[in-house]
């Protein structure tokens, strides 16, 4: 292959991807010798490093959301904290850290699709792996969302650019669950395949946004109807929990993420934070207290970093949005204060994780990522 | 019974059992000498991760139960001994030699100092009771011991009489140290006993839930397996404590919702016509306070003196979801208070009464989704229906108090839980274990939740509108499915959890109450009384059959079994042939077979013994024994 070219003559010859850490022994790993020379960044860049700019754009959306709430002066709370505005150039800060950061890791992979394309191939048969190519999209129209006026051309077709991956995602993905036998939903089932759903969410509510209800509601009757077949699935655990690695398992905070963006999602499109919606947050509010009483549960993860621990970050943040929706519809001290709270946490838990990874860059950039474990050469496997 | 044949040997002293034992024993040992010492560092390598403190007593009850086993097995053990060894029988060759060697072993003990202290319990002895050496079938005392549950037995062979009641400390709290303490402070002279060997666990292990689905069967997993022994003796009568189980809480589900079906009766518009009197619910509804007082007073006691049999029904997988059934009780009393008493309550009662509710509900759902040995998958059965009508009950309580959020919070909790526990109910997987093969009135319990369910949604939303409708029809039409087949709810043992599949049916009737307050028609009203007066039947049918029960026949509170099973499946040589037929011989899967985890073996040898099936059950046993490492639910 090409790469070798750039390599130095001295070559190690073992797998540069990660561990396997998923816990399937009957697949057998083939070392390929040809791609395990290679060393760039090109080849660790998986799709799971969008987590970064997913939380980044959440965040984003979090602070505007937060800014309009504090210019509603209905708000009894923020009425004490009404010299505390974010400061708009805060805001546009990270408005464009988020865009560049976006922009180069979207480079970065357009690049690793260009040079490495057994790998991304790779990724999309891999049950954890495909589930993650939804990232870049959301990120996208996350950020999206966060331009003030969204309903003139330029950003339609920017909708449609985005929205169109999705779909044919969708029909690949979904088809697969209930046609294909090696892929059936009851093998496959992992908690990442809820960042499926959250992707047509997202979708739907970045839809409405624009002024299209209908393509809004199709995407959240898409969304919404493998929502509950994935909920279920999940919960039942089927295949046991050998087959999802340890590593992954703040993973698990996606539970919390995608009824907080169905919440969200069905806000905009009824147009009131009706009972429905309330429900979803609920459900969402309930699953969160639940994972964090099993602080057990992501012990083994958190001994090394991966960027499997930006999925602590959107989730929250989604679940901070939705509240702070319920707290606009449900005005209250209760309401308010659970959306300070949650908000709170959400800065806290995004810094921290950024901390922890300016910390971690050498791991990040040169290191492996031991979250996905993608041995180049499973294809031959799928 | 061979079993109470040990015990009363045991009982009447081991001394009159010893001098038969050396003879037999002797024989034995010559057949199987050779072939004894090359596995012996086997069992010594494998016992010494399964170390468990014994005493020489128990040897010499051992020694005599085996006595009587070698006689009857003696011509299997001698056959297994002569034949040549492929690595695979070799662990049922083990078995049997083990016997022998501890046999001799514990012989010579007995004879030398059967008197002797825990000093006597040496090392050599630790290492020599290996832990998955087959006990002899009918000893339950010897698997007791075994098991290492019960370390606080003394030491003592004049002792027996203790004994019986030493049997028992492993199921009290802090085994039973917290009784002394009690009647320490009481002033009682409690004798001098043999202080229990210091070697007792500072924490006692969770019974793995594989364990339960392997030595239990039946709709209410509460029947012994064949195979299967107890820790406590099966043919005495077990302290009352002990037997108490909580499924008695089903007596004040049933009883309680029938107090709020008398109240619905005489208060609402369609059934005026009845002129019930509101008195039948006042009357029932003091009936239901003075149970639910009862039931949870003794079942307190239990608690505080019988910890680890409360533990162990907290990890029975059906027995579970009744943890959450005072608190429902407790929620249905205060929606069946009477007017007469009271007419509005605090809403600060409905988050006192909720809390329980949502701590037990964050322990169970998050266990249902993380995963390990007590996911969905594998132990859903119909009683998880009881975890849920809980959100239910609360959010109909919270909305007739006039709470908004609160309601729909637990509405929202329960109905995506009841999704989830609905289609894998129906769905009936062959991972799943607990779902009895024939209709149980167990199954009644599918009615509860989508009738509670409409009309919480009724009060939420104030009418009762078509989201209530559609969960009305729905419990309506699961109630004709089970009623139209009420032949096949014959011939099962009556159990006191019965009362607490007597609520959905009186909730079914309630909902039809509400449901003809909106659509009043003659077809309505005549199916509230009908379903009233099923509903009354079956509660005055099970008051009928409780109290027989409970003074003529006497056996209202049965040993309680289920709480009783022992941590190690004792295994059989017949088993393990028919299970060694067809697999593949490796060190690493006997000591799979032998090792601490889950064992499938019940799986494997219930469903078929293909290959495929062994490799797939070995497979799934190196799973489980990495998950039983994993989080804890």
């Amino acid at each position: 292959m090409g790469e070798q070219v750039h390599q130095s003559p001295i070559s190690v010859v073992i797998d540069p991807l990660p561990i396997i850490t998923s816990a399937n022994p009957q697949e057998p790993v083939i070392l390929a010798a040809k791609e395990a020379a290679s060393d760039s960044i090109l080849t660790r860049l998986h799709a799971g490093y969008f987590r970064i700019c997913l939380s980044f754009g959440a965040q984003v959306l979090l602070w505007k959301t937060l800014n309009e709430h504090v210019n509603d002066h209905t708000n009894s709370i923020h009425n004490i904290f009404h010299t505390h505005t974010f400061p708009s150039t805060a805001f546009f800060l990270l408005y464009w850290l988020s865009l560049c950061t976006l922009i180069l890791l979207s480079f970065l992979y357009i690049l690793r699709c260009i040079f490495y394309l057994r790998l991304v191939k790779a990724e999309f048969l891999h049950h954890v792996g495909v589930n993650c190519l939804f990232l870049p999209w959301i990120s996208w129209l996350l950020l999206l969302q966060a331009i003030p006026y969204t309903k003139n051309f330029p950003c339609r077709i920017l909708w449609w650019i985005f929205v169109v991956p999705v779909v044919i995602l969708d029909i690949k993905i979904y088809g697969q669950w209930f046609t294909t036998e090696k892929r059936f939903l009851s093998m496959v089932a992992n908690p990442t395949s809820q960042l499926s759903v959250m992707g047509n969410l997202v979708g739907a509510w970045s839809a409405t946004r624009m002024g299209w209800k209908e393509s809004g509601v199709c995407m959240f009757s898409l969304g919404l109807a493998h929502y509950l077949v994935v909920f279920i699935t999940l919960y039942q655990r089927l295949s046991g929990a050998s087959r999802f690695p340890a590593m992954l398992r703040p993973a698990f905070f996606l539970f919390v993420a995608a009824p907080s963006t169905a919440s969200l999602a069905w806000s905009s499109i009824s147009g009131s934070f009706g009972v429905p919606c309330k429900m979803l947050f609920f459900l969402s509010l309930f699953l969160f207290t639940s994972l964090i009483c099993r602080p057990t549960l992501f012990k083994k993860s958190m001994k090394r970093f991966n960027t499997a621990w930006w999925t602590y970050s959107f989730p929250l943040t989604f679940l901070a949005l939705a509240s702070a929706e319920y707290a606009r519809e449900v005005k209250g001290v209760v309401a308010s204060g659970l959306m300070l709270i949650l908000s709170a946490l959400s800065v806290f838990v995004f810094l921290g994780v950024m901390i922890v990874t300016a910390a971690n860059t050498d791991t990040l950039l040169r290191g492996n990522d031991a979250c996905l474990s993608l041995p180049g050469t499973k294809t031959t496997n799928n | 019974m061979e079993n109470s044949k040990q015990n009363h040997l045991a009982e009447e002293g081991s001394s009159e059992a010893l001098p038969s034992l050396i003879k037999a024993i002797t024989a034995n040992e010559v057949a199987g000498f050779d072939s004894v010492e090359e596995h012996q560092d086997f069992n010594r390598r494998l016992k010494s991760t399964l170390v468990h403190p014994l005493s020489t007593s128990i040897f010499g009850i051992e020694a005599a139960a085996m006595e009587n086993e070698n006689e009857l097995s003696k011509p299997q053990r001698t056959h297994s001994v002569s034949i040549s060894m492929p690595p695979s029988p070799v662990a049922a060759h083990l078995q049997n030699t083990n016997r022998v060697l501890f046999g001799d072993e514990e012989t010579v003990l007995g004879n030398d100092s059967p008197s002797s202290a825990a000093a006597a319990v040496s090392l050599q002895t630790k290492q020599a009771k290996f832990y998955s050496q087959p006990m002899p079938k009918g000893c339950a005392l010897n698997e007791a011991i075994t098991s290492g549950t019960s370390s606080n037995l003394p030491v003592r062979n004049p002792r027996i009489d203790k004994l019986k009641d030493k049997r028992f400390d492993s199921f009290k709290t802090w085994s039973g140290r917290l009784e002394r303490q009690l009647s320490n402070l009481r002033g009682k002279h409690r004798e001098s006993e043999q202080e229990p060997q210091p070697q007792h666990r500072a924490e006692f292990e969770t019974l793995p839930v594989d364990r339960y689905f392997d030595a239990l069967e039946g709709p209410e997993l509460d029947t012994l397996r064949a195979s299967e022994e107890i820790l406590l003796p099966e043919d005495k009568k077990w302290p009352f404590l002990l037997r108490f189980p909580i499924s008695s809480f089903g007596i004040c589900l049933g009883v309680s919702s029938q107090a709020i079906m008398w109240k619905a009766l005489a208060s609402s518009a369609s059934t005026k016509f009845l002129h019930v009197s509101p008195d039948v619910n006042l009357v029932l509804w003091l009936i239901s306070i003075a149970l639910v007082l009862i039931v949870a007073f003794i079942y307190a006691l239990k608690v505080i003196f019988y910890f680890e049999a409360v533990r162990r029904e907290y990890y029975h997988p059906i027995r579970v979801n009744f943890f959450f059934a005072p608190w429902i009780a407790l929620l249905f009393l205060a929606l069946g208070v009477p007017p007469s008493v009271s007419q509005t309550l605090h809403a600060s009662l409905w988050y006192i009464l909720m809390t329980p509710i949502l701590f037990l509900e964050l322990k169970i759902y998050g266990q249902w989704m993380s995963g390990g040995q007590r996911r969905l998958s594998k132990v859903a059965n119909p009683s998880n229906h009881l975890s849920v009508v809980g959100n239910f009950v609360g959010a109909l309580l919270g909305a007739t108090m006039g709470l908004k959020e609160g309601p729909i919070f637990f509405f929202a909790v329960g109905l995506a839980h009841y999704t989830v526990l609905f289609v894998t109910l129906y769905q009936r997987l062959p991972t799943n274990e607990t779902l009895p093969k024939e209709l149980h009135p167990v199954f009644f319990l599918f009615v509860a939740a989508p009738s509670v369910a409409s009309m919480a949604w009724a009060r939420i939303q104030g009418s009762f509108d078509y989201g209530s409708r559609i969960a009305y029809f729905i419990a309506l039409f699961l109630y004709f499915s089970l009623a139209v087949r009420v032949n096949f709810f014959r011939g099962f043992r009556f159990s006191l959890a019965w009362w607490a599949y007597t609520f959905p049916m009186t909730g079914a009737a309630i909902a039809t109450i509400r449901y003809s307050d909106v659509a009043t028609s003659l077809v309505t009203k005549a199916l509230t009384v009908v379903l009233c007066i099923v509903a009354t039947l079956i509660v005055s049918a099970l008051l009928v059959t409780t109290i027989i029960h409970a003074f003529v026949l006497r056996d209202l509170f049965p040993n309680d079994i289920a709480i009783a099973i022992s941590e190690r499946r004792p295994k059989t040589t017949r088993r393990w042939y028919h299970r060694r037929s067809g697999s593949s011989d490796t060190k690493v899967e006997e000591y799979l077979k032998y090792s601490n985890s889950d064992s499938k073996d019940s799986e494997g040898s219930t469903n078929s013994s293909h290959k495929q099936e062994m490799s797939g059950s070995l497979h799934k046993k190196v799973e489980r024994h990495h998950t039983h490492d994993g989080p804890e639910p």
